[in-house]
């Protein structure tokens, strides 16, 4: 039991020294100053034990004044080191302003809009301001968060343009967009519409009978020239048939001879055929 | 012609084998070239320069005033580093101007800069910097000092030896190849240091960051007061050691502290003001991996082959083919990294990744290349990806354009052609649905043609009296 007071004792006078020998401030203020008379800004007071809770606002044109008295061990002092630091808390990205000190301590700092990098400017993010002092020697030197500076941006006034610096690294992934594949209507309609001109054939058959077409003279024909008559016709055949082949598995220059072959055959026995239908005609038996 | 004995092929090969032996050292050679004011200052670096040298580095040492001092001899690099201690003199004379350092990188020559707060930077070097976007104090000096981060044991006073961490990496898709199994509590002395200011180029990378609270100031002019507009650059704006990669790979690193690198620092002890233990300083494992860094040591990566094919089960799947065509198709790289002696399999930094790019002008494709592990060794890591070429015919480039800090930069172009669907690749007409009618509309016309013909020639007047009359009159 008397240990441990006597060791509260000790941690007590511990503490006590390190106070002594530290650096802090007094009478720290902020105030937002308006460029226009008339308007009067806010002004609050800080102090490096609890930050302030609400966010201090900056308009575009406001000038924020930070001022306070340095002291080292109670005593007013000036430090070496004295800055207002600003940080933007998502990047982490700092920017310190000195404070101006008189030897006795009495420090100042004005800020506006343009002394703040573009990096703040066009974050929405409030800025943490943290007070540092310190100086050569022995004191313990301070950093302590003490407000939040929400800036006001005037939507008349343009941001200055900003480019993200280039830094190598992974870059963003890219997939190529295929174009769409062609498309075909449903089935049914292209089936439907190939029945409607396949029926045409039976159509045209039809009719044709109707009209009275028969094939009686076929015997008389095939009598009167049989070689020619069945060349000619089996030419015919053939000539499709070579089309057939070529829509199928042929390519052009397979096609072309075979198609001269055939023609040939066709211009040969046609001349004998069709004189056989001219001499019927003149006959005049059709 | 030249008759070769088998006591002369054992020569060369004893002479090819020590040549090998010797160039171990760094991937590109190891003269070393040491400039320090005075020759005897080199005692003070006899750990840091014994390291060097123990690691295969053949080290001479001039004086900036030096006659003989020259970095290229007949249009060739004469040395393969340079390192640069701190010097008195004011401009370093007519054989390191900085048009010739300059020209030193361009020839993929290394650098290792060093500075002090006590000298002030010689005007070539400043000059060089200045053309690498790296900003000195102005008076060419500088001393940084942070009142939180400072060694108690040796600058109690003056704070102006920086006690701090071993640097973690500026992102965390960049290796930590500095601070990569550092002790927790190691901590680096960085005695009476300079720091600079970075420029916004990709090329520069700080290794080592001053601490937010630390700031530069000039000793001789602002040990009373630092005036507010005066301040050179506070925080993490100050890089204490900064690496700068140039396009073609030379490496120059700028370190702010010479001491650093001082045997007295190689061994002393530090603390910080927050009450911890001393610690044995982490200045010598960093020394190394700085200077091995900067002589292509280490971060130096080599592609060792290049392979891409057809990924389809085919009769013919020859590999990297000069002509594709719209089909899936793969794509591989082996990729092997240099540590101090030796090449390992590379394996990327946690959240980075290897990209491929498939380029006609801009990119089509950028995808990540993936381990492989059933190709790669122990020796080389492959990466690989398949994927589907676009569908736009030309000529394209496979592109690897991996460039990251602290890696040597790696761009490896493939040129391809890219054809379009030959007439007989597409689908069958009979395959398509829509063409179902124009095809039945064929049947049709033929199977008409062919009775039409039929019935022309062999038909007989029909008897009908009235359609007589009609049929005749047609034909």
């Amino acid at each position: 039991m008397r240990f441990t007071q006597s060791f509260a004792l000790a941690l007590l006078l511990l503490a006590g020294v390190a106070q002594a020998a530290s650096w802090g401030f007094d009478d720290g203020t902020v105030s937002v100053v308006a460029k226009r008379a008339g308007e009067t800004g806010s002004k609050e007071r800080f102090n490096s034990k609890t930050p302030l809770t609400k966010p201090v606002s900056l308009g575009s044109t406001d000038t924020l004044k930070i001022s306070l008295t340095a002291k080292d061990n109670g005593q007013e002092k000036r430090p070496h080191q004295a800055f207002v630091i600003l940080k933007e808390k998502e990047t982490g990205l700092e920017a310190p302003f000195p404070l101006t000190v008189k030897e006795n301590g009495k420090a100042v700092a004005s800020i506006t809009h343009k002394d703040l990098p573009v990096q703040f400017l066009i974050t929405d993010e409030p800025l943490e301001a943290s007070i540092v002092l310190g100086s050569f020697g022995s004191s313990k030197a301070l950093n302590a968060p003490v407000f939040d500076v929400k800036l006001q941006k005037d939507p008349n006034v343009p941001l200055p343009p900003y480019e993200k610096p280039v830094r190598y690294g992974k870059k963003e992934e890219i997939h190529h967009i295929f174009r769409a594949d062609p498309k075909s209507p449903p089935k049914v309609i292209s089936i439907i519409f190939a029945l409607a001109v396949l029926a045409t054939v039976p159509a045209l058959f039809i009719s044709w009978v109707l009209l009275g077409a028969n094939l009686n003279h076929l015997s008389k024909a095939i009598g009167a020239a049989p070689v020619s008559h069945a060349t000619f016709f089996g030419s015919i055949l053939a000539m499709e048939g070579v089309f057939f082949l070529y829509y199928t598995s042929w390519n052009l220059f397979q096609a072309l001879p075979v198609i001269g072959a055939v023609a040939v055959v066709t211009v040969l026995s046609g001349t004998k055929a069709l004189g056989e239908v001219q001499s019927r005609r003149l006959a005049g038996e059709r | 012609m030249l008759r070769s004995s088998p006591l002369l092929s054992l020569f060369a090969f004893l002479l090819c084998w020590g040549a090998a032996l010797v160039s171990a050292v760094s991937t590109t050679g190891n003269r070393l070239l040491a400039i320090l004011d005075d020759v005897g200052e080199k005692e003070n670096y006899s750990k840091f320069l014994g390291d060097l040298e123990s690691r295969g580095f053949q080290i001479t040492y001039e004086t900036p005033k030096s006659e003989s001092l020259a970095l290229f001899h007949l249009g060739e690099r004469a040395y393969d580093h340079v390192i640069f201690f701190p010097t008195k003199t004011k401009g370093l004379g007519p054989n390191l101007t900085p048009q010739i350092l300059v020209n030193f990188l361009n020839a993929k020559g290394n650098i290792l800069q060093t500075l002090s707060s006590s000298t002030t930077t010689p005007n070539s070097l400043v000059s060089l910097l200045a053309e690498l976007d790296i900003t000195l104090p102005t008076e060419r000096t500088g001393l940084v000092v942070d009142h939180f981060s400072y060694d108690t044991l040796s600058a109690p006073e003056t704070h102006d030896v920086l006690a701090l961490p071993p640097p973690v990496p500026v992102r965390n898709d960049i290796s930590p190849l500095f601070s990569a199994g550092a002790p927790k509590d190691a901590l680096l002395a960085f005695p009476h240091g300079v720091g600079a200011v970075l420029g916004p180029r990709e090329q520069l990378t700080p290794i080592l960051r001053a601490p937010n609270t630390a700031y530069s100031y000039n000793p001789k002019e602002q040990s009373e007061v630092l005036d507010a507009s005066d301040l050179f650059a506070a925080g993490q704006q100050l890089s204490l050691v900064t690496a700068f990669q140039a396009i073609n790979s030379a490496r120059l690193v700028l370190l702010g502290s010479a001491e650093m690198l001082q045997d007295k620092w190689f061994l002393a002890e530090v603390a910080t003001p927050n009450g911890g233990k001393p610690v044995k300083t982490f200045n010598r494992e960093f020394a190394k991996r700085v200077s091995a860094w900067a002589f292509q040591e280490l971060g130096v990566l080599r592609v060792n082959w290049i392979e891409h094919h057809l990924n389809e089960v085919t009769a013919v799947n020859e590999s990297n083919p000069h002509i594709y065509r719209v089909k899936n198709d793969t794509y591989t790289i082996s990729l092997s990294e240099y540590a101090y002696d030796k090449w390992s399999a590379f394996s990327l930094p946690a959240n980075d990744v290897l990209q491929l790019e498939f380029s006609m002008l801009s990119p089509f494709h950028r995808l990540p290349l993936s381990l492989d592990k059933s190709q790669s060794t122990p020796e080389a890591s492959v990466y690989t990806v398949s994927f589907k070429l676009p569908d736009q015919h030309g000529i394209f480039n496979f592109k690897v354009d991996y460039k990251r800090p602290f890696f040597t930069n790696i761009e490896e172009k493939t040129t391809v052609s890219v054809r379009h669907m030959a007439h007989d690749e597409w689908p069958r007409s009979f395959v398509i649905s829509g063409a179902w009618p124009w095809i039945a509309g064929l049947g049709a016309t033929v199977t008409g043609w062919v009775v039409f013909v039929a019935l022309w020639m062999y038909s007989a007047p029909p008897t009908d009296k009235k359609n007589k009359v009609g049929s005749k009159k047609t034909n």
